[in-house]
Formats: C-alpha cells, structure tokens, sequence
C-alpha cells in the first residue's frame, strides 16, 4: 500500500478516470471469467440444452442459458466409459515425477552455483536457461527421434524426462535465487560445529522451504497443462488429461457435454493449486525477473 | 646486551634471528617513539579449509548430466537431422537440402509472417489491456479479490482454453458467435471459418488467457513506484495524467521489458490453442511457423525438415533469450530502489 498516503486531489478529470476504470474493471472481470462459467455449466448440461441460443439480437431471451435441469452424467460418463482415472493418474506421475526430480537435482545444481564463481559460469547458466525458453516443438523434433530409438514412446518414463527438459533448467533458475539471499555465514556457523558440508546444505533446505514447494507445485502446473509433449511423446502409453480431453472432439460427433466435463476435471486441480501458491505465481510465471 | 635479551618477549628465537631483534630494539632507542614489535606471524592461519570447488561440482554433477543427455545431445542430434533425410528406418546426409529448400518454401516464409503478426497483435492487446487493468486495480479495495479472480485463466490448460472457446465461436451454438452477430460484426460464418478473421479469433483467445500475466507484472512494477518522487512531483503541481507520464512510466519501463519480452518468448513457444482451434487453417490463415513445423514433422514425419524448420526457429528464439537476459541483469537496479521505500 504504498501510495496510499499519497493526497490526492479530485479534479473532474480524475473523477471521469475513477468512473471509468471501475466500468473497465467490471467489464473486463465478466469477460475473463464469462468462458470458465460456460465451461462449468454447459459440463451440467444435457446435449439438447447446450445447443440452445435465443435468435440472434435477442438479448432478453438469454435466460435460455439458464434453462435446463442439470445432470451429472457427462461426469460419469468420463469415468466409466472413458478411462479418465487412468488418464488422471498418469497425468499425476508424470507431473510429480518430473517436479520432483527436477527440484532435487536443481537444488543441489541451483545451491552450489549460488555459493561458487568459475570461471563460463554465466555462459553455463545462459545455457541452462535458453533450453527453458525454446518452442516446445522445436525441442520435441529431436527428441521423438531419439526417445523413438530408445523405445521411450509412449511410456511415462519418457513423459517425465521430456517434461524434466524443461522443469530442471527452471528449477535451477528459480531456486539459485532462493539460495542467494541465504547468507553462507548459517552454513559456517554449523561447519564450525562440526557439522559436514552436506549437513550443513540440508540445514539451510527449511529456510528456502516454502521457495522449494511453491516451486513444485509451478512445475507440476505446467507439466499438467502441457499437451505438446503428451500428445506426441506420451501418445499411446501415457494419455494425459488434455490429450484425453482433446480426443474426444470427433468430426462427426462431438459430445459438448462431455467434452466440457473433462474441461472442469483436467482444470479445476490448478485452479485451485494456483490459489494456494498465488503469492509466488508473479515470479515463477517471470522467471523469478519480477517480484511481488 | 642483558637488557636487549629481556627485550625478547618471546624468548623463542632461534639464535638466528638475534641480530634482527637487536636491530630493532637499537633503532628503537635511536628514535623517540617506541614500537612494540609484533609477535603475530603475518599472514593468519586459517582456520577453515578453503571451500573446496571440487565438492559443489560434484553437488551440480547430476543436473548437468542430465542437462547433457536430455537437452544438449537433443540439440546437437537436431543439427544432425537437419543435414539429413530422415526416414522410418534409415537417414542419410542431403546435402544441405533441407535448407536450400526451405528459402523457397513460401509456406515457411509465410509462417515467419504469421508469426510476427500474430505475435505483435496479441502483444499490443495484451500490453494495453494488462496496463490499463493494472493501473484500475491498483490500490482499489478489491484488489485481492479482483487479481485472484484475473488470474484464473492461466491456470487453464492452454488445450482446455482452446476448446471452450471453439465450443463459443461455433458457428451454429456457440454464445460468442451469437453475441459477435448480435452485436452486427459478424456474418454467419465463424469466426475461426473466414480466413479473413480467423487470426482475430486465436488472438482473442490468447489476449483472454494472458492478459493477466501483463496485469501481475505491471502492479508489481506499480507497487515500487518511488513514493517520493510521486509527491514531489505533485507539490511541484503536475497534474494526476502529467505525474503518471513523467514519474510512473518511466519506472515501470524495465518491468515492462520484461513482460513484453516474455510474452513474445511464450508467442513462439506455445501453439497449443491454435492446434485446437483452427490447426492452422482455415487455408493457411493461421499457419503460423511453429504450427507449420509440427504439421512438417509429427504429420508429415518429414522429420529432416522440421529439423532445419526447428533450427532456424531456435537460433532466433536464442538470440531472443539472449536479449531477455541481459534485460533481466538490468533488472535488480530497479529492485532495490524499492527496497528503500
């Protein structure tokens, strides 16, 4: 609240800005949330129900879009015809798997490139970093062609270590800035007492805990929203949650219910896991460039 | 001599070093001021062994030979690759083939024009949009509530948010279409049908999405504005639009970098919406590089040529990373002015 103290002096002009920005505000607040509301209540609707619109520049007769009894069979229908539990686990592992490989090896590569200067450092981090920013399919052309000779194809070992391309280099990004604000006097203080070095790098681990697990669960959001590497490297094996989603639009016959359904499922977990780390949201989607 | 040996505090010198302690004491009694001698060695044992390098690169060993295998190889097998004519079974080298063809590929060239296109027109919604949403929310009393509920559309899978809005735009059910026709700005083609405006719509979807991110940047930007110079440019009697112009947007210009190179960065590198939306068409309306490139390789399995496609998209998207780096080593200054405040 910084600017808060600040007096500030009404003049016509500032009262239209005031007026206007809270139109802006408001309009902008239903758009960005109007499709995520159609998503949520078309996912209750029957097929009929869904495909109803009042004639076109008929705004009085939107209330169809309120109309309808709601159901849960698109809900059920996912988990017994489909198998979106498979999908969801697999979704799940590959996710985890790959956040938690990437941020225990990025910590130990992130915590000892905080404590020690060599000489191509800023190149080897460069290069670290660049392999994060690369265009998904740029990267995925290579590595199909060697994940297909190592028979890694549509398995979720091969989903992990695709995702880890891109989790680990971020991980160690991020967490080298968690580690450069802990002063390496603690780790001194606890070597004077004897302690090794290892021990004295797992001592430091609580003070940039709650770094390590927003930066888990960062991984674990864009493991889960990818589709890219799903779809061609896990394609077979390891369906995900959007590959599953995705594949139920048929030319013929797209079951809208379902289809939206499977929307709220594969969305809904980050929605929520965005709320809990909404603090580190701002420098994790920045690579740590801008903080709150 | 009796009273020089008394001198000798130490009293642990070896004969040797006799005359020099001799010296000394004579040429204290020559000057008038006295000097005690220094009993400290010079230079202080240390007490703690050198940190060693040897044991925090062999902390950074498993990262690296991961990052070897997982991204460097890749890397250099693509450079490999795109030398090549890859097959199912067998690859042999073409003769730069690749390339060659690509500088007549109008298809390519196109792309690199889409992309650009479509990159600047999502960045220049998104840039207005985000900053004017910032300035509006900040310091507004709902501004919790407000951010959290901007902040919902990101963490929607990109494919999921691709399909909710093909379910909108549908020509003949969707409530986007209908409002776009109610409104008399569209026609009863979709707006993903026309290639007129096809770019239009993946554009929306992406300024839907990603707006927000701008937003968060900018309030966080917002929030260090210097307090001082706000008010002393205000006593100084600028008015509220003049104060923003000359002291809030100059502060908020790195942040701003940042956004910008970052959302141009994430334009390159996912397509995920636009492979649901439109995959490129209607035509080759929105077949912008990165969607060419996945038609060459994971549809056409021309996989020698996605190779020297991916190539060229990754040298600039390096170049470009380069350029964000070096933004970034810019960046702390602002940071700790706000630390001041």
């Amino acid at each position: 609240m910084a600017s808060r103290d600040i007096v500030a002096y009404e003049t016509p002009w500032t009262k239209v800005f005031h007026v206007f920005s809270a139109i802006f505000v408001a309009a902008y607040l239903v758009w960005t949330l109007l499709p995520i509301f159609i998503m949520f209540v078309s996912s209750f609707k029957d097929l009929l129900a869904a495909f109803q619109l009042p004639a076109i520049g008929d705004w009085s007769g939107v209330g169809v879009f309120f109309d309808f009894t709601p159901t849960l069979k698109h809900y059920q229908s996912l988990f017994t015809d489909n198998n979106f539990k498979v999908y969801m686990l697999n979704s799940l592992t590959a996710a985890a798997g790959s956040a938690v490989v990437s941020v225990v090896l990025g910590a130990m590569a992130a915590y000892s490139l905080s404590r020690i200067d060599f000489r191509g450092k800023n190149d080897l981090f460069f290069g670290i970093i660049s392999t994060r920013m690369a265009p998904v399919v740029a990267v995925m052309v290579p590595l199909y062609s060697i994940f297909r000779s190592l028979d890694l194809v549509g398995t979720l070992t091969g989903l992990i270590l695709a995702y880890t391309t891109f989790n680990l280099p971020f991980a160690i990004w991020m967490l080298k800035g968690f580690f450069d604000n802990v002063p390496y006097a603690i780790e001194e203080a606890q070597m004077v007492d004897g302690a090794t070095r290892f021990q004295a790098f797992r001592s430091i681990l609580p003070l940039v805990a709650p770094g390590i697990g927003a930066f888990v669960v960062l991984c674990i959001l864009f493991a889960w929203n990818d589709f890219l590497f799903a779809a061609i490297i896990g394609s077979g094996g390891a369906k995900t949650l959007p590959v599953a989603t995705r594949e139920l639009v048929q030319p013929q016959n797209i079951q809208w219910g379902s289809i939206m359904a499977a929307g709220v499922v594969t969305a809904a977990p980050m929605m929520l896991l965005g709320l809990v780390i909404r603090r580190y949201m701002v420098a994790g989607l920045t690579m740590g460039a801008v903080k709150e | 001599m009796t009273e020089i040996t008394a001198l000798d505090l130490s009293g642990a010198h070896p004969p040797a070093t006799a005359g020099q302690s001799l010296f000394r004491v004579r040429e204290i009694s020559n000057n008038v001021e006295a000097r005690p001698v220094s009993i400290v060695s010079e230079t202080p044992v240390r007490r703690n062994p050198s940190p060693s390098k040897i044991y925090y690169f062999w902390l950074m060993a498993p990262a690296v030979i991961l990052l070897l295998c997982i991204s460097i190889y890749p890397f250099v097998w693509l450079i490999v690759m795109s030398l090549m004519d890859v097959g199912i079974a067998d690859q042999h080298w073409n003769n730069f083939e690749n390339y060659i063809r690509l500088a007549k590929d109008a298809r390519y060239l196109s792309g690199w024009v889409l992309l650009l296109k479509y990159s600047a027109l999502c960045m220049f919604f998104q840039l207005v949009i985000g900053v004017f949403l910032a300035i509006a929310v900040n310091n507004s009393r709902f501004e919790k509530f407000l951010i959290t509920a901007f902040l919902m559309p990101m963490m929607i899978a990109p494919v999921v948010a691709g399909l909710v809005w093909y379910f909108l735009y549908n020509g003949t059910f969707g409530w986007y279409h209908w409002i776009f026709q109610s409104v008399g700005l569209l026609g009863s083609k979709s707006i993903l049908a026309d290639p007129a405006t096809a770019m239009w719509g993946i554009v929306i979807v992406d300024v839907w999405q990603w707006t927000p991110l701008i937003t968060l940047i900018t309030l966080a930007g917002l929030k260090r504005v210097p307090r001082d110079q706000l008010e002393a440019n205000m006593v100084d009697g600028a008015s509220p639009f003049r104060n923003f112009v000359s002291v809030t947007l100059p502060n908020l210009y790195p942040v701003l970098l940042i956004a910008i190179m970052l959302r141009f960065m994430d334009n390159f590198r996912f397509i995920d919406h636009i492979l649901v939306l439109t995959g490129g068409g209607p035509g080759d309306a929105t077949k912008i590089l990165p969607i060419y490139l996945f038609e060459v390789s994971f549809k056409f399995f021309k996989l020698g040529r996605g190779a020297a496609i991916a190539f060229t998209l990754l040298v600039v998207t390096i170049i470009l990373g380069k350029l964000l780096v070096r933004i970034f080593d810019q960046a702390p200054a602002s940071r700790a002015h706000s630390e001041e405040n």
